[in-house]
């Protein structure tokens, strides 16, 4: 893949301490236009907090975002809101406002942050579960979904923005194993449409096949990056490949 | 049994009385809910300083009988030359008091909201106030529905010290016919009824109102 020369995301030594504990140890990434980016590591890595570092939802100690050419002063309240609708964030555990259906959890951001008419941010709302697969539920309530259906609806919420590009914690670790494969479908067609995503995950296969670059992290620091190949591959020697191979050990145990 | 007593003493002034007693707890449970509203979300999320001042007032207002605050609403403010008529004192007094009750009802509620709900709509771009209005508050509330009918049952019933300060109310107008012809069983047995009567038809419309707010998997309703 032919990268152009500026990133569309640009980290720059993220720092975060929570209760004591160094989380994230000066972790930078650049992340170019319709690039998949996965991050691997064990729990407790960072990966969570560096997703959630990098849209500030939890502010970082140190450390410089850009989005394209603008670095976001996140003390100012207006420019980190603008910022955040371009950022789309999809959680582990979904997060779709339980008060709302399907419709309405689409549709809000759209009317009350983007202004849209209720009719206009309907339509939106519409196209969009359509496009995940659920044109059929849109009047279903979060707890009338099952997990998978539940997780499509919060991607069609944050594609619904339009982000300029999406990050993606762990979408599919809270699923039972039959519907992950759904949510992964959905992640596959936008990475294949050319979203920009940085995703964090444990589905090995997926990233095998998809990932432009794999980081892999381990005690808040990015310690090992580079294609699929160069990690995964069976005869690499690499913290990521032994990571790895004993996931893929704990799954076939499992079977 | 003389039905003419009932007929024409009595029933034609509990009438004039429910409807003052009517308007006096119409805006005293609408007002007073919003204002619980605002003060349980100021006392959860509101800075130090605001939180501290919400908390006094619910500090206060839960604390002190209502009838201490009616009196000092009533007879005190001439003091600092604020006069309020009797109406406007008992209404003031009744949400003050009923608001202190809602607001912890909406704090317990708001507490309980889970923290996803808030990453959601803050990684969407919606503002804190936004968030708080449109996701937040609107689960909470839901939550809250329960208790808060129940306060406003209680409403209904506290609006009868309106009379202590001369608005005369349902309870005020039996009193009075109940002083003047010494029939205090058959007076406030009818009172009773009436203020039953209340107490079930706002029974009802509470539950309209779960039923109208109700969301699948969102507490029972």
């Amino acid at each position: 893949m032919t990268k152009p020369k500026k990133p569309i995301l640009r980290v720059e030594n993220i720092c975060k301490i929570l209760g004591g504990k160094e989380i994230l140890k000066s972790v930078s990434l650049s992340l170019y236009k319709g690039e998949l980016k996965v991050l691997i590591g064990p729990s407790g890595a960072g990966k969570s907090t560096l997703l959630q570092c990098i849209n500030f939802l939890i502010p970082p100690d140190k450390g410089r975002v850009w989005l394209e050419e603008t670095e976001i002063q996140s003390h100012k309240k207006r420019e980190l809101y603008t910022f955040r609708q371009q950022v789309g964030m999809i959680f582990q555990d979904f997060n779709l406002f339980d008060h709302l259906n399907a419709l309405e959890n689409v549709a809000i951001a759209l009317r009350k942050v983007k202004k849209m008419s209720r009719q206009a941010a309907r339509d939106c709302a519409v196209a969009e579960l359509e496009r995940v697969g659920l044109g059929d539920k849109t009047t279903l309530y979060p707890a009338e979904l099952s997990g998978g259906q539940k997780q499509r609806v919060s991607i069609a919420r944050a594609l619904a923005m339009e982000p300029k590009i999406m990050l993606l914690d762990e979408p599919t670790s809270a699923l039972d194993p039959e519907l992950i494969g759904e949510v992964l479908s959905v992640i596959r067609n936008l990475a294949q449409g050319g979203m920009t995503m940085i995703l964090a995950t444990h589905q090995i296969g997926f990233t095998r096949s998809l990932a432009d670059e794999v980081l892999f992290m381990e005690n808040g620091s990015i310690i090992e990056q580079g294609t699929p190949e160069d990690l995964l591959s069976p005869d690499a020697c690499t913290r990521s490949r032994d990571f790895c191979s004993r996931l893929n050990e704990l799954y076939e145990e499992g079977v | 049994m003389d039905t003419i007593f009932f007929t024409d003493q009595l029933i034609p002034a509990l009438n004039r009385g429910l409807i003052m007693s009517i308007k006096l707890i119409i805006p005293s449970a609408l007002i007073g809910l919003m204002l619980g509203i605002v003060i349980g979300t100021l006392r959860t999320f509101g800075h130090s300083a605001v939180r501290k001042a919400a908390n006094g007032y619910a500090i206060i207002f839960r604390g002190t009988p209502l009838v201490v605050q009616l009196f000092l609403l009533y007879f005190g403010l001439p003091n600092l030359g604020i006069y309020l008529d009797a109406y406007t004192a008992a209404v003031i007094g009744f949400i003050l008091c009923s608001g202190a009750y809602h607001s912890e009802y909406i704090r317990g509620s708001l507490l309980s909201i889970k923290k996803g709900q808030f990453l959601a709509a803050q990684s969407m771009g919606f503002s804190t106030f936004k968030t708080m209005f449109n996701i937040i508050v609107p689960q909470a509330v839901r939550r809250a529905l329960p208790g808060c009918g129940n306060e406003i049952i209680y409403l209904i019933k506290y609006s009868s010290l309106a009379y202590i300060i001369t608005c005369i109310e349902l309870t005020g107008e039996g009193k009075i016919i109940a002083t003047r012809t010494f029939r205090y069983t058959e007076v406030f047995l009818v009172i009773g009824f009436y203020y039953l009567v209340l107490v079930t038809m706002a029974s009802f419309v509470l539950q309209k109102i779960k039923e109208r707010f109700k969301v699948p998997g969102f507490g029972k309703a």
